[in-house]
């Protein structure tokens, strides 16, 4: 009994010092890269990573990040590679289509400010011409609309919009402007109804003008329906 | 796709009589992205960001000094575009086109008009 114990205070020791050993002064990492465009450049970046750094992958998150970069988690040990070797090492590491990688840093310039000569073109010939004319919701069953509405928004809106008009659609990242959170019109009464009615058909900015492609009735349901979306959390 | 970001050129029509309207055509080598690429299709269809967002942002049309036109463009714009436009030629003075990217980088190009005919 004395042995077995004296076999398994060594056997603790010995696998703590190991255990010490290996993970000692490790630390988590995480890198948003830009270039990755394909399934095989994920799997690329990986094993080349592996292959020239003596580091530990412990995953590549593609989805629902909060910047929406891709989020290359890495364990390393900082006294034998620093950060910005890995970051070169990333920066020189081609996916097989010969495109290079690169660690994203700071904020996403999607539109940078205007220019003075923007905006005195803005000043002389207006933002946009915008010719809102006096429409009236002809609407008479509204529940039924509504139902026709919300099949046209899933269909038609949720990619750039989002499924409950946050404004987070799965495309909406590479836009210029950030699509409109669609609550803001709930509720709204009949002086809407214009400027929707108006921007539905001539798109502003991304959006394209639905017009082309919706007809009036469908447009009208689609309104009505834009109207009964409530922010997530009233929901 | 353009990798490499060349000044516009202008082309117009080579016989421009007053008052008679005349085609301007401007080419740009200009990169155009959304900055979104789909690199896990094994489930539903998720973008992630690949690079930063690149389009031209504005393009301004001037007649000498007058800014007779503004185009707001998007993302949705193809690489390396060519612009064909109508202009009155109403006097003796350059057209210049100035092109500005989403990063607020600015472009121009001008061109001399002189009646002929």
């Amino acid at each position: 009994m004395k042995k077995f114990s004296q076999i398994f205070v060594i056997s603790y020791c010995f696998s703590f010092f190991l255990f010490q050993t290996i993970f000692a002064g490790t630390v988590v990492d995480k890198f948003k890269i830009e270039g990755i465009i394909s399934i095989a450049s994920t799997k690329a970046l990986q094993s080349e990573l592996l292959k020239k750094l003596d580091i530990k992958i412990l995953d590549l998150n593609l989805k629902k990040t909060d910047s929406g970069w891709p989020v290359l988690r890495i364990e390393y040990d900082p006294d034998i590679i620093s950060k910005n070797k890995i970051e070169t090492v990333i920066g020189e590491i081609e996916d097989p289509a010969g495109h290079k990688y690169k660690v994203h840093k700071g904020p996403l310039i999607a539109n940078a400010n205007l220019i003075d000569e923007e905006n005195q073109a803005m000043t002389i010939l207006g933002d946009m011409t915008m010719d809102l004319k006096q429409v009236n919701n002809p609407t008479v069953d509204f529940d039924s609309s509504i139902k026709r509405g919300k099949d046209v928004f899933i269909k038609n809106c949720a990619k750039c919009h989002g499924l409950n008009g946050n404004g987070y659609g799965v495309v909406a990242h590479g836009f210029a402007t950030w699509p409109r959170q669609l609550w803001a019109w709930y509720k709204a009464d009949s002086a809407a109804d214009s400027y929707l009615y108006w921007i539905i058909e001539n798109g502003k900015s991304d959006m394209p003008p639905w017009g082309l492609v919706l007809s009036e009735d469908v447009r009208w349901d689609l309104i009505n329906y834009i109207k009964t979306i409530k922010k997530p959390e009233e929901n | 796709m353009a990798e490499k970001i060349k000044p516009p050129r202008i082309r117009v029509s080579r016989r421009i009589k007053k008052n008679k309207v005349f085609k301007v055509k401007v080419k740009f080598d200009h990169p155009s992205f959304t900055g979104l690429a789909m690199a896990d299709d094994t489930t539903e269809p998720v973008f992630n960001r690949a690079k930063p967002v690149t389009f031209i942002r504005n393009m301004l049309v001037y007649y000498g000094d007058e800014l007779v036109s503004r185009l707001s463009l998007s993302s949705g714009i193809a690489d390396d575009p060519l612009f064909t436009f109508k202009l009155k030629a109403t006097k003796e003075a350059p057209v210049k086109i100035v092109f500005i990217d989403n990063f607020g980088k600015r472009w121009e190009a001008s061109k001399e008009i002189k009646f002929k005919g």
